[in-house]
């Protein structure tokens, strides 16, 4: 199991702030004033040279989001947020985009390696425009045996660069930048976006509508399995920065892509705001699968610092037969506030999510999922692993509900708690809601410590016990890993482990 | 190779005392049993012997090849060659058998300064040990004993003591739950195992498993003192005679 | 959304401030009770409960609270008899009392009227948190009940059963009852009645060292009336409780069960069975509390639903910080037998404490095909057979109890039910 022992060479290698994502990168910025207002979103607009239609949508939900309050709902605490104190755009100077390596920063590109983005994805970031398809073709022994990764990395608010664009349009899938999208395809921009989240959602996804300054936009066509993992990198950098992207992905009927996102932020005294949404649309036969791996900066080990991340993120299972999965790993943000959801709106739709949080140090983590059951025969799958060690809180939040069409609507949830130590909390706060008598739903819950007759065995036979912790904590999550991509897999072991460093007494 | 010295231990959470002077000492090379009726102490002399915390050791010492071992932790005495196999193995979902006894392998071998093993070195150690204990190299795909029979879970700890290579073994009513054949399988993977610079104590509470593992020392245990020793006649004689005699002699 | 707006009071809402100064002249109580009277009105007047308060989330009881009957009953109460032969009878009637108290060994009895207008029962009548609002209501309006002592060592043979009756009108009642240490008792809540009525019974029950208890809440309110309860229990070192609730009828019903565990070695069962029908809304909310080390609890609640019937069961373990090594277990199992009918599970682990083990299961299901099929198979018509499984299924949690004369006491109340709705 090379995973546990690169954990432990890993958590070894880390000074007493464990944090290793932790720098901070200077690169010229282009930033709108601090605070937000009807003409910050129309400098927003204007930057991102924006159609008319768009402005005006970014104003309604502007205008709405002035009307609403922050919700209090979740079991997290922090200081009231003063969302005039946050600049709402920030941009590298270099945008819009590379077209040769000599306009990629070289700093930027220092960032991503970094970050660890493996090294064949930071040639592909650095030859972004040698497009030669044949010679990314290449056989390479790199960590990405199941194929390659297209990349759209966004650094504070822009997406700085995506690859392997050509061979998708070969394909027909179209991988660019929301703010490219709305530029070039603005009939399906139009078509879904806020057809999943409205604008009128919730606080912070009307926040985002109003704000929203990149992201990454899918779309796969009828019959098209995209022939590659689809990859965005966000990094929050700036200062005082609030970072609003907006993911929409489309599986046409028949379709299928694999979607992974992966964050980091440097780490600060002050806390920064990561308000995202994210959307799927599965048409009929379509599948999409969103894995995440969320390593925002955590705050350091008094709770200073650290990103708040409200996110909304959510699939529309729109077509009969479609399937939607969310799989998570969560170990960064000092506050997550996030429910990956799917709405059953198809016959014999499905919708799965997968989940690990693990919360340490003084963060707070409440997340969970939303499964709508509303066409005939849906299914759900949920599974959700949290572990909480130090100070943290972590909550489970999920509901699952059968409308009144819904006839065999099923749901299977198991969620497991994992408390390291006695100053933590976890808590499970399931809802659920059958409003039809063929609905079948089935839930369980456990919470309880590692077992001191499994760690005292393992120790037995050899191994030290922040490493027999490790060890017993990746089963306890073994589930869950399975779910991702091979590659980030082993990435997601390793910061399980990073992040519980320091949690044995 | 092990001397046990005055031992004295109780249970941490309530004050018990379970051992109480006990002696015992085995040369490198012999093979001990040690039995007793139900409640002497002999699964605790198993637990403090691999060093768990719910056990205070109050008076005495555990001396392994000379050096008293009772500042050590488990995965330290393990290292230094001290092996327990469990009289109930603990189940470890999510973690595959192999990957387990990889991880603990190359533990050990770290902590002796040794290189790690290589992939086909490491399977084929795996693949001979398991054939040798008639097991299916499907079980160690598995997770860690979840799902295994009482056999199963017995074997695979053979199966561990054969690949970790310990100098000292410390079988916990190894026989228990085992049928005949399967108890024939798991004695023999133990002969196997024994050799000049290799000591064994084998807890029992019968007679049984000391007709496939032959001792060369027997030790009764009686209220957390060894009460009688002697050869491998004691144990015929118990098993004819019943503790009764032997604990009379003793009280 | 989070727009906040300050609502008009509802109809039910006027209504009862206004009954509340109707009624101040009537009630009894000492300057302190009063108080704690004033300060239950000021709370209604903020509102009743909605959907948004955590607590009531599937009983938004500012809505459903459509209208409040005036005080006046529109009969006195028949008499009824006791579940289990031989008990000892405590009756409550329209809200009032019964000045003739058994004289049983070991027992004292008190009308709560008596503790009202002395005031010694004031710092009971707090209410348990801000969406208290069957807490509230009760200790605006209450006005009489029993307090019931029982002395250290009691060993009572037969039950004493609390009958709260009503025959229309608002009642609203306390029951009071102190076991003491050792003593081992089963006591019976029976609420029932007939015609229009807004009841509101709130049950404290403090259990001394070593105290052994068996309560059960059997309720039968009409289909016309509203019944808001709560049953808080304090259970002290090596004490065991088990708790019965069953909820056979009502038009809005909301059973609240607040338990907590102050004495290590202190062990709760709660057993529970909801049968709906009709078109009625019954609430069992539970907030168990597990405050020290080395205490135990089980719940297990089966529903079935009927009609157009709506369900809620909403569960909560709190496993304090020093509350280590707590056993904890929550089962929550319905069987969902019409297409108009719904149920809402919320069972809630909130987890400080890192030696526990703790779980919950719930399911939602219809009747197991595979079990309808094997009857059918042997000869044994549908319906019958999906009568059987589905008497089955709650009378496992019945039989439970070890106590053949409550077993048969309970059979009998289920038997009813399902002659009247099967």
């Amino acid at each position: 199991m090379p995973a546990v022992q690169d954990t432990i060479d890993r958590v070894r290698k880390i000074d007493v702030d464990q944090y290793k994502y932790g720098f901070q990168t200077e690169i010229a910025m282009d930033k709108a004033p601090k605070g937000l207002s009807e003409d910050i979103i129309r400098f927003i607009s204007a930057k991102k040279d924006e159609p008319s239609w768009m402005l005006e949508w970014r104003l309604e939900a502007y205008r709405r989001w002035v009307t609403l309050e922050a919700p209090t709902w979740a079991r997290v605490h922090y200081p009231k947020i003063d969302f005039q104190d946050i600049y709402y755009y920030a941009a590298p100077k270099s945008t819009p985009g590379p077209t040769s390596l000599s306009d990629v920063d070289p700093e930027l590109l220092k960032v991503y390696e970094k970050l660890g983005i493996p090294l064949r994805e930071q040639e592909i970031l650095a030859g972004v425009q040698k497009t030669d398809v044949s010679e990314l073709e290449e056989p390479s022994d790199n960590v990405y045996k199941s194929g390659r990764v297209a990349v759209d990395a966004v650094f504070d608010s822009v997406s700085v660069v995506t690859t392997f664009k050509k061979e998708l349009a070969q394909a027909g899938v179209i991988f660019c930048s929301i703010s490219e999208a709305i530029r070039e395809h603005p009939e399906l921009v139009q078509k879904y976006l806020g057809s999943v989240v409205p604008t009128s959602d919730n606080f912070y996804a009307t926040l985002n509508s109003a704000v929203f300054t990149d992201g990454s936009f899918v779309f796969v066509p009828k019959g098209v399995r995209c022939p590659m993992e689809l990859s965005t990198y966000f990094r929050m950098n700036e200062k005082n920065t609030g970072q609003f992207e907006r993911t929409l992905i489309i599986a046409e009927e028949g379709a299928y892509v694999s979607y992974l996102e992966g964050c980091t932020a440097p780490q600060r005294d002050e806390n920064q705001l990561h308000a995202a949404v994210v959307e799927l649309v599965a048409l009929d036969d379509a599948e999409i699968k969103y894995s995440t791996v969320q390593n925002w900066y955590p705050g350091d080990a008094e709770g200073k610092g650290g990103i708040y991340n409200f996110v909304t993120k959510r699939g529309d299972c729109r077509g009969d037969r479609s399937k939607i999965s969310w799989t998570q790993v969560e170990t960064g943000s000092a506050i997550t506030w996030k429910y990956p959801s799917c709405i059953l709106r198809g016959d014999d739709s499905s919708g799965e999510f997968y989940s690990i949080a693990v919360s340490n140090g003084y963060q707070q983590v409440d997340s969970g999922t939303k499964m709508i059951h509303l066409g005939k025969n849906t299914s759900s799958r949920i599974i959700s692993k949290g572990i909480a060690a130090g100070f943290s809180q972590n909550t489970y939040r999920g509901q699952v509900s059968a409308h009144r069409k819904a006839t065999n609507a099923r749901n299977f949830t198991n969620c497991d708690s994992l408390l390291i130590g006695d100053q933590c909390g976890a808590h499970t706060v399931p809802y659920m809601e059958a409003k039809n008598a063929t609905a079948q739903f089935e839930h369980e819950a456990t919470t309880s410590k590692i077992s001191e007759d499994q760690k005292f065995y393992v120790m037995q036979r050899g191994i030290p016990e922040e490493e027999a912790i490790a060890l017993i904590v990746n089963g306890f999550v073994k589930d869950v890993i399975q779910q991702l991509p091979m590659e980030f897999a082993v990435e997601a072991q390793k910061l399980i482990g990073i992040s519980l460093e320091g949690s044995v007494g | 190779m092990l001397e046990i010295k005055n031992l004295h231990a109780r249970i941490v959470d309530d004050g018990t005392e379970i051992i109480r002077g006990l002696n015992l000492t085995v040369k490198a090379g012999e093979v001990a049993a040690i039995m007793g009726p139900n409640g002497s102490g002999k699964s605790t002399l198993s637990y403090i012997l691999a060093g768990r915390e719910d056990y205070e050791v109050t008076e005495g010492d555990i001396l392994y090849n000379g050096q008293s071992i009772l500042e050590m932790d488990p995965a330290e005495r393990a290292a230094a060659g001290i092996f327990l196999a469990f009289q109930y193995p603990m189940e470890i979902p999510g973690v595959a058998t192999m990957e387990f006894l990889k991880v603990a392998m190359n533990e050990q071998r770290k902590a002796r300064g040794e290189e790690p093993l290589k992939i086909p070195e490491f399977l084929k150690r795996v693949k001979d040990a398991a054939a040798l204990l008639n097991m299916d190299m499907a079980m160690l795909k598995r997770p860690l004993n979840v799902g295994f029979s009482g056999g199963e879970k017995k074997r695979a700890e053979i199966l561990q003591m054969k690949l970790l290579e310990p100098k000292l073994c410390v079988l916990d009513e190894t026989d228990s739950g085992l049928d005949i054949d399967a108890l024939k399988i798991v004695s023999e993977g133990v002969n196997a195992l024994r050799a000049p610079d290799r000591a064994m104590v084998i807890i029992t509470h019968y007679q049984r498993l000391l007709q496939y593992i032959v001792p060369d020392s027997v030790h009764v245990l009686y209220r957390g003192q060894v009460v009688k020793s002697g050869d491998k006649s004691l144990a015929l004689d118990l098993e004819a005679n019943g503790y009764a005699g032997v604990i009379g002699e003793a009280a | 959304m989070n727009i906040h707006t300050t609502p008009q009071r509802t109809p039910a809402e006027t209504a009862l401030i206004d009954a509340f100064g109707d009624r101040l002249s009537l009630l009894p109580g000492d300057g302190t009770v009063m108080l704690k009277r004033d300060d239950a009105i000021e709370a209604i007047k903020s509102g009743l409960p909605t959907r948004r308060i955590e607590s009531w989330h599937y009983t938004d009881l500012r809505r459903l609270l459509t209208s409040v009957p005036d005080f006046d009953p529109a009969a006195a109460p028949n008499a009824i008899a006791p579940i289990v032969e031989g008990s000892a009878v405590l009756p409550v009637l329209n809200g009032v009392s019964s000045t003739k108290t058994p004289d049983i060994e070991g027992i004292a009895v008190q009308r709560l009227s008596e503790k009202l207008t002395d005031g010694s029962i004031a710092p009971g009548l707090d209410r348990y948190g801000a969406d208290d609002a069957i807490g509230a209501l009760n200790t605006a309006f209450v006005a009489d009940g029993y307090f019931v002592d029982i002395a250290d060592g009691t060993e009572l043979d037969k039950p004493i059963e609390l009958q709260n009756l009503q025959s229309g009108g608002q009642t609203h009642v306390r029951l009071l009852t102190r076991v003491g240490a050792g003593a081992k008792a089963v006591i019976v809540e029976r609420q029932t009645g007939e015609g229009a009525a807004l009841v509101s019974s709130v049950s404290q029950l403090l259990l001394g060292e070593g105290a052994d208890v068996t309560w059960l809440i059997v309720q039968e309110q009409p289909d016309t009336a509203t019944h808001l309860a709560q049953f808080k229990a304090h259970l002290g070192k090596d004490s065991k409780l088990t708790l019965f609730v069953m909820n056979a009828g009502g038009k809005l019903v909301r059973q609240e069960i607040v338990v907590k565990t102050t004495g290590e070695g202190a062990d709760f069962t709660l057993r529970g069975i909801n049968l709906l029908a009709g078109d009625t809304h019954t609430d069992v909310t539970m907030v168990l509390d597990h405050a020290v080390p080395h205490t135990a609890s089980t719940e297990v609640i089966r529903n079935v639903v009927t009609g157009r019937a709506r369900g809620v069961f909403q569960g909560r373990i709190n496993v304090h910080q020093y509350a280590q090594k707590t056993n904890a277990k929550m089962a929550c199992n319905t069987l969902l037998l019409s297409d108009d009918g719904e149920f809402s599970t919320k069972p809630e682990l909130e987890i400080f404490a890192d030696d526990v083990v703790c779980g919950h299961g719930a399911t939602v299901t219809e009747i197991d095909h595979s079990h309808l099929f094997y009857l059918m198979a042997r000869g044994i018509d549908e319906k019958t057979a999906r009568g059987f499984l589905v008497k089955a299924f709650v009378a496992e949690v019945i039989e439970e109890l070890d106590d053949e004369a409550i077993v048969e006491a309970l059979e009998a109340r289920l038997d009813d039910w399902f002659l009247a709705h099967g």
